[in-house]
């Protein structure tokens, strides 16, 4: 209770804090939260609206989407470009998107990390590449196809893996800031996928938060996942980022590290993807997000003013 | 070739002809002056969202509901009775406190329509709507109906002219012509004068098409539970998207808005029509959601 009480008196130190630096939180625009977040729209400041649901998507639903834009700041996030390949990346999506931008008016929009299809083939979910030069070029050249058809850089993800890449000459952070430094676009830091990612192959989660470009970082994700194990009982656990599950505490630590390090605003949107808890348990994982940067925020500002 | 010449039928296809163009063009010079790109709207009050699809007798309906979700009315039969006098200083929304007012006396659910007292409450969002542009203004009622008119004058001049011809001539079979006429001309009044302007109706369609999912799942709405769910499923689909696990009055409360999917056009002229006309209530804000929504 003592500890509760104390941390109730730093969140409110930072609030302020963290309020002059104007960070925004928002969710992710699935259909089936759409009545809970147009009702709260005074604790969402933004939307993540998946881009590649209305690619094929009949005109009453695009112009709807629009509206929806009207009410709240959209963002917009693509899961199906496949932009860390050395394939070039697939220029009807890349239209589609470009379109949906310009129809919606988005603010700005995001994508992973990852490749998606090779040789003709879709994978169907988001892989990891090997991190190597080629990789680091491939993506390079397709995040300048894409600032030349879309007309803005998309910030790239880094995404979760279960497996390390084989034939890998670079760790993730390393990899990630080769990219951002070759392709001079911004990083969409997903925390849950840093944390998966650090139990799952065993380092340090606040050693990658160490090595990454921070006055790149725009945006968090964050979310939940669960522990799977395979049927080979000698395995260890998994962790799987499933986005079904609530904001584990871990990744409210690494929230609270990141607003220790950005100097400059940032937006933090909450992924949940099933198993979808009543709206207010939702807006209670945000408000937990944005105590936890505002602690970050209020540490940083008092170690400035130390030194 | 003269086109009063025709012999009957085929003057009575020139006529559908005629009629149809007449009421294409007074849609489409609607459409070219109503639309407009998207507009901020409060979407946390239902009742706005309810004024908008159906007029002032939605949104009465959406209160009770409501109120009635949240245990604040009593439901006896087809009447209400509100038990909670206190209820009626604690509850901010004009419209539930006008509501909880009426009620304080039972009453049968259906006399809300024609309180003086409850239309007065719901005047501020008319005067929201009709600011936005989401329902037509003195102006531009004014124009609709400068359209319609001229547009039905065409259709009844040409009519009356070749019944003037053909009873000059001796025939005496108008009966179709007369009866294509008054249609042609409550159809050209139809186009001309919706409700709403385009850009109301491009607004609850996109709703609809955003709240799609709401509709679907919702059986699974827990009765007082969500009542800003209730409540905005109500505003968005109609009484008759309530399904009866969840709000099993409708029928017994509203048996025509429960039976009809879509009662826009049937309950805006019963109530808003009247209301509008003339109203210039430069009201703000529409106060508060729906008691529930964003608590």
């Amino acid at each position: 209770m003592a500890r509760h009480a104390v941390g109730a008196v730093v969140a409110e130190d930072a609030a302020g804090a963290g309020a002059k630096m104007m960070d925004r939180f928002g969710i992710g625009w699935r259909p089936e939260l759409a009545a809970g977040i147009l009702c709260n729209l005074h604790d969402i400041d933004v939307v993540e609206v998946i881009a590649d649901d209305y690619f094929s998507a009949p005109r009453n639903k695009v112009r709807a989407l629009r509206t929806l834009s009207g009410q709240v700041p959209v963002v917009l996030h693509g899961v199906s470009l496949g932009l860390a390949s050395a394939v070039p990346v697939d220029m009807p999506r890349l239209d589609r998107l470009a379109r949906l931008v310009e129809i919606t008016k988005a603010e700005s929009w995001s994508e992973h990390l990852a490749f998606v299809r090779g040789g003709g083939y879709e994978i169907g979910h988001l892989a990891s590449p090997p991190r190597t030069e080629a990789t680091i070029e491939g993506a390079a050249k397709n995040l300048a196809a894409a600032r030349q058809i879309v007309g803005a850089l998309p910030a790239v993800e880094n995404i979760a893996s279960l497996i390390d890449p084989p034939g890998s000459r670079y760790d993730e952070p390393g990899w990630i800031s080769e990219i951002l430094s070759l392709s001079g676009t911004e990083l969409l830091l997903d925390l849950h996928n840093v944390y998966t990612n650090a139990v799952n192959f065993g380092f340090d989660p606040l050693d990658f938060l160490a090595r990454i470009p921070w006055n790149r970082v725009t945006t968090i994700h964050i979310a939940g996942g669960e522990w799977i194990k395979s049927d080979s009982s000698s395995e260890t656990p998994r962790m799987l980022d499933d986005h079904l599950h609530d904001v584990p505490v871990s990744v409210y630590d690494l929230l609270r590290a990141a607003g220790t390090r950005a100097l400059h605003p940032l937006t933090v949107i909450l992924e949940r993807d099933g198993l979808y808890p009543p709206i207010r348990e939702l807006i209670a994982q945000l408000q937990l997000a944005r105590t936890a940067l505002a602690e970050g925020r209020a540490f940083q500002a008092c170690h400035r003013g130390v030194a | 070739m003269n086109p009063f010449d025709l012999l009957g039928p085929q003057f009575l296809l020139f006529y559908l002809i005629l009629g149809g163009g007449v009421i294409l063009m007074l849609g489409l010079l609607r459409r070219a002056r109503e639309s407009s790109d998207t507009l901020k709207v409060n979407l946390t009050d239902p009742y706005l969202i309810a004024y908008l699809r159906g007029g002032k007798n939605e949104v009465l309906r959406l209160g009770t509901v409501s109120l009635i979700d949240r245990g604040l009315l009593v439901v006896k039969g087809s009447r209400l009775r509100s038990d909670w006098q206190q209820a009626t200083d604690i509850i901010t929304n004009p419209i539930e406190k006008a509501l909880l007012q009426k009620f304080l006396s039972e009453d049968e659910a259906t006399s809300i329509y024609k309180d003086s007292a409850l239309e007065a409450a719901c005047q501020p969002y008319l005067a929201t709507l009709t600011r936005q542009g989401l329902l037509p203004d003195e102006a531009t009622r004014t124009t609709r109906m400068t359209r319609f008119i001229i547009g039905g004058a065409i259709l009844f001049f040409v009519a009356f002219t070749k019944i003037m011809i053909a009873l000059a001539r001796g025939r005496h079979n108008i009966l179709f012509l007369v009866f294509l006429t008054l249609l042609a001309i409550v159809v050209a009044y139809k186009v001309s004068n919706p409700f709403r302007t385009l850009k109301g109706s491009q607004l609850l369609a996109d709703l609809r098409t955003l709240f799609g999912a709401l509709k679907d799942r919702a059986s699974g709405i827990s009765p007082g539970g969500a009542t800003g769910e209730l409540a905005l499923l109500a505003a968005v689909f109609g009484m008759a998207a309530l399904p009866t696990s969840v709000f099993p009055h409708a029928k017994a409360l509203y048996p025509k808005a429960a039976a009809s999917g879509s009662s826009s056009w049937g309950s805006s002229c019963g109530s808003s029509c009247g209301s509008s006309c003339g109203s210039s209530c430069g009201g703000g804000g529409c106060g508060g959601g729906c008691g529930g929504c964003g608590s």
